[in-house]
């Protein structure tokens, strides 16, 4: 027991307020401005998501999905499980209306939520995505990538990403985990908040919210790939992976452990919190990719901790230049919001790195390609290390 | 450490290190406290401290001018107590690691604060040059004598302690020690006169205690072959044993009575999971149909709202006769919970007064923004409810808002303290000013007295009666 106030590593709400504000405050060197320029918007304009590389053009629709077998986990008085999941896939359409970031309700509670100011409530609804909404999708058994946010984000931030997959191939299904972010629209009109936030210092939280998220992910798959699915003989069921930001990529290895259906994880810059059976191990494929406070020795223990019950392959990549929020949308933001991109890696070279070792990640477990790529550092891509319980190379 | 906070903590982690200021070199850092400055200051909000690197004198240093320029009595105390008691520190350690010196003498100090710091450093650093080279031994020199200096204070909420990486295969919620808690804390010892036999159990967590069969109300009859009391005072290192902290892993043998009949346990210290109803911040039900209880274990982030909503949910739908808020075990928290709290029981009132030992106040008050929850009000309280958790009880009592039901509280309030960053990223807590409860009485050392003292007792552990909370019952019937 200590009686003094304890001051908390990082309240909730601080992410991006953090990052932002204290970017500015400390005078850390500039980041080159140069490659991010390309992508970036200027100042003022709406943010923009850098198009994807292809091949495919991809189109996007929302699913509401109501799981009545168990009550909210949030909020157990209503006693169903309601969630909003955005689908990206590859489409043939070349032509449509562009597929909605948020709303401008959930753009204003999601700044409100991380205490920004300065910037119009809806600057975030406005940003311009690269997914034609509601096109019909092309392609048959396709794989599916699973896509998980980080605590109070809501599932647009992983936009950049989503896109980028389903460019190249994949139906990506990325999940609003209702009350763990600021904003969830449904359908109705009602909006959900974050109840979580309430509790998010207790002890246990982080295994909760995997666990509850481990739930979402096997529902939705069960949606996606059951005889209700909306579009049948899209998704193959058997080649299914999911990738996650911060406590959105421990809710991966979470996932992995309650569902055998998913068969690969990406935990992206995420402490972990399932326990993964000493005696079996987890055997699946899991790729560890972090920024700076993930290298091996860091002051988050548990990637040690997992690394050694994992016996499947693994790799654990680290961005030493990157933040926290540098594998999501984040940064695309920095300058929409007057700030500097965190980390010293600018906006754009982090969704290209995100998008392509993700994507070499799923293209070797999910279709089988040899990725070079995931085998030893690249003179491509000089920013990522690659490391072992030993240390980074 | 909560899950997201060190996943998001992380991603500050370089600019905080590119943000923290390296230490001003001493002689300069001296003549900053000569102007009324000093060499530390708060960490940067919402961030983790760098990595942790090994305490040097200079450290000490820091932390000393720290002291001087931000604690409560920093401008009027004799800066040579906390020398001498530093150099007291360093002299037994130095002795405990078999390495005493003739040299280790106390030297002169004239009452100058930057002359005396020199000539301590002096001394100090005549003694550690004559050591082998032993990184660790110097480490923890250094480190007894930091404690010892802030220690001198004689303030509960004057704090430093290192940071601990937690044991290896730790899991978000995992506790590590026997499993178990008793009617006496670990910090006893800080405040031994408050403590009364007999020892027992109050409750089982998890881990070894449970494996063992320990059960509430088991009265722990010795420690290791120490007895808990002797000669009516309490044995503060035997008491501290039930409490080991990683990486303590020697097992503590038990005997424990239990109706008549004793026996011997030996606990390993460990991680465990604990069950999670009995960590749980915040627990609320409906006891008898009309009166809400809920249990709070400190004011931490969003503990009022949390509270305030715990009571609208037993509400709807029911019409509720009273309130028991159970703050035994309540370790503190920020006083901002507390003024919002308390906004749900009294508008328009000052809850404490933050004196500097100029004698100017400031005031905290009641946030008036919560509607006021408009039921008969009782209060738990216990040796366990401290700091933040007494500020609210001597509201509850100094405005007359309630009945206080329980034993008198810790008496460790001497006032909110701040943190400061210190040069090895370790963290130094200091109040700089002093609480005072409405009446302007002191709740430090003092403790706030219940209205009406029920203490707990080993048999209605073992029964699993709760006689204070039935004690509430009856006073919200009457």
């Amino acid at each position: 027991m200590r009686h003094a106030i304890r001051s908390r590593p990082m309240p909730r709400g601080m992410l991006a307020v953090g990052v932002m504000v204290l970017a500015a405050a400390c005078a850390a060197p500039a980041p080159p401005r140069t490659v991010a320029a390309t992508s970036s918007p200027s100042p003022t304009g709406p943010p923009v998501l850098p198009a994807p590389a292809g091949p495919h053009r991809v189109g996007s629709t929302t699913l509401h999905l109501k799981d009545a077998s168990r009550p909210d986990p949030w909020v157990p008085e209503v006693k169903a499980r309601e969630l909003m999941v955005t689908l990206w896939y590859p489409t043939e359409a070349r032509t449509g209306k562009p597929a909605p970031y948020m709303s401008a309700r959930e753009s204003e509670l999601t700044l409100k939520g991380k205490r920004i100011t300065g910037v119009p409530y809806d600057l975030l609804s406005r940003t311009r995505t690269n997914a034609f909404a509601g096109a019909e999708p092309a392609g048959r058994a396709l794989p599916l990538v699973v896509l998980s946010p980080g605590f109070t984000m809501p599932r647009g931030t992983l936009t950049a990403l989503a896109e980028g997959l389903a460019a190249a191939g994949y139906v990506v299904a990325g999940i609003d985990h209702t009350h763990e972010n600021h904003a969830t629209t449904f359908p109705d009109g009602r909006v959900a908040e974050c109840v979580a936030c309430d509790s998010d210092t207790d002890p246990g939280f982080g295994t909760k919210v995997v666990g509850v998220r481990a739930a979402d992910v096997s529902f939705v798959l069960d949606r996606l790939t059951g005889p209700g699915a909306r579009w049948q003989g899209l998704i193959d069921r058997t080649k299914i992976a999911m990738v996650g930001q911060s406590i959105g990529g421990a809710s991966a290895v979470a996932a992995m452990l309650a569902d055998r259906r998913v068969r690969a994880g990406v935990d992206m810059d995420g402490t972990t919190y399932a326990r993964i059976p000493k005696k079996d191990g987890l055997a699946r494929p899991l790729l560890f990719l972090g920024s700076a406070g993930h290298r091996p020795g860091g002051r988050d223990g548990s990637w040690e901790r997992d690394w050694k019950l994992l016996t499947g392959w693994k790799r654990w990549l680290v961005l030493p230049g990157a933040d926290h929020q540098s594998f999501t949308d984040v940064p695309l933001f920095g300058d929409a919001l007057g700030a500097r991109a965190p980390g010293g890696t600018p906006a754009a070279r982090s969704v290209e790195i995100t998008r392509t070792y993700v994507r070499a990640f799923l293209d070797r477990h999910l279709r089988g390609e040899p990725q070079p790529l995931l085998d030893e550092p690249s003179p491509r891509y000089p920013e990522v290390e690659h490391c072992a319980l030993k240390g980074c190379a | 450490m909560s899950g997201k906070g060190v996943a998001a903590g992380l991603a500050l982690l370089f600019l905080l290190t590119a943000c923290t200021g390296q230490t001003p070199p001493r002689a300069e850092a001296v003549r900053a406290t000569e102007a009324g400055t000093s060499a530390c200051a708060h960490p940067p909000r919402g961030t983790d401290p760098g990595p942790q690197t090994p305490v040097t004198i200079d450290v000490v240093e820091q932390a000393y001018l720290c002291i001087l320029a931000y604690h409560y009595s920093g401008a009027t105390l004799d800066a040579r107590s906390l020398l001498l008691a530093g150099f007291a520190a360093f002299t037994q350690e130095l002795n405990r690691a078999g390495h005493d010196l003739p040299e280790a003498t106390m030297p002169a100090l004239g009452g100058d604060r930057a002359a005396d710091w020199a000539a301590f450093e002096a001394a100090y650093r005549r003694v550690t040059g004559r050591l082998p080279d032993d990184g660790e031994l110097r480490e923890k020199l250094a480190a007894a004598t930091l404690r010892a200096v802030v220690a001198a204070l004689g303030d509960n909420h004057a704090r430093w302690a290192p940071g601990r990486r937690p044991p290896p295969g730790y899991y978000d919620g995992d506790q590590y020690g026997l499993g178990l808690r008793t009617s006496l804390r670990a910090q006893v010892g800080e405040n031994p006169g408050v403590a009364l036999p007999p020892l027992f159990v109050t409750a089982v967590l998890g881990g070894a205690a449970e494996k063992a069969g320990l059960r509430p109300g088991d009265v722990i009859a010795s420690i290791d072959g120490s007895a808990p009391f002797i000669g009516g005072q309490v044995t503060s290192a035997a008491i501290a044993a039930l409490y080991p902290q990683y990486p303590q892993a020697d097992p503590v043998r038990l005997q424990v009575r239990r109706e008549g009949s004793s026996r011997t346990v030996t606990l390993k210290p460990g991680l465990f999971q604990p069950d999670p109803d009995a960590v749980r911040p915040v627990t609320a039900k409906v006891l008898d149909d009309d009166v809400a209880y809920v249990r709070l274990g400190g004011f931490g982030p969003d503990a009022a709202d949390r509270v305030l909503k715990e009571i609208a949910r037993l509400r709807a739908g029911r019409t509720l006769t009273g309130l028991v808020l159970d703050l035994r075990g309540n370790g503190g928290g920020s006083p901002n919970e507390v003024n919002r709290l308390l906004g749900g029981f009294a508008h328009g009132e000052v809850t404490a007064y933050l004196c500097r030992v100029d004698g100017t106040c400031d005031t905290m008050r009641t946030d008036d923004t919560v509607p006021l929850v408009g039921l008969p009000l009782v209060v738990l309280i216990d040796r366990g409810c401290a700091s933040a958790c007494e500020h609210f009880g001597s509201v509850v009592k100094d405005l007359r808002l309630g009945t206080l039901v329980g034993t008198r509280t810790a008496g460790a309030m001497p006032g909110p303290a701040e943190p400061y960053l210190l040069g090895n990223n370790t963290v130094l807590t200091l109040p700089s000013r002093r609480h005072l409860a409405p009446g302007r009485e002191v709740i430090d050392r003092i403790g706030v007295a219940p209205h009406h003292h029920v203490p707990p007792a080993a048999k209605d552990a073992a029964a699993g009666r709760d006689a204070a909370l039935a004690k509430a019952l009856t006073l919200l019937r009457g």
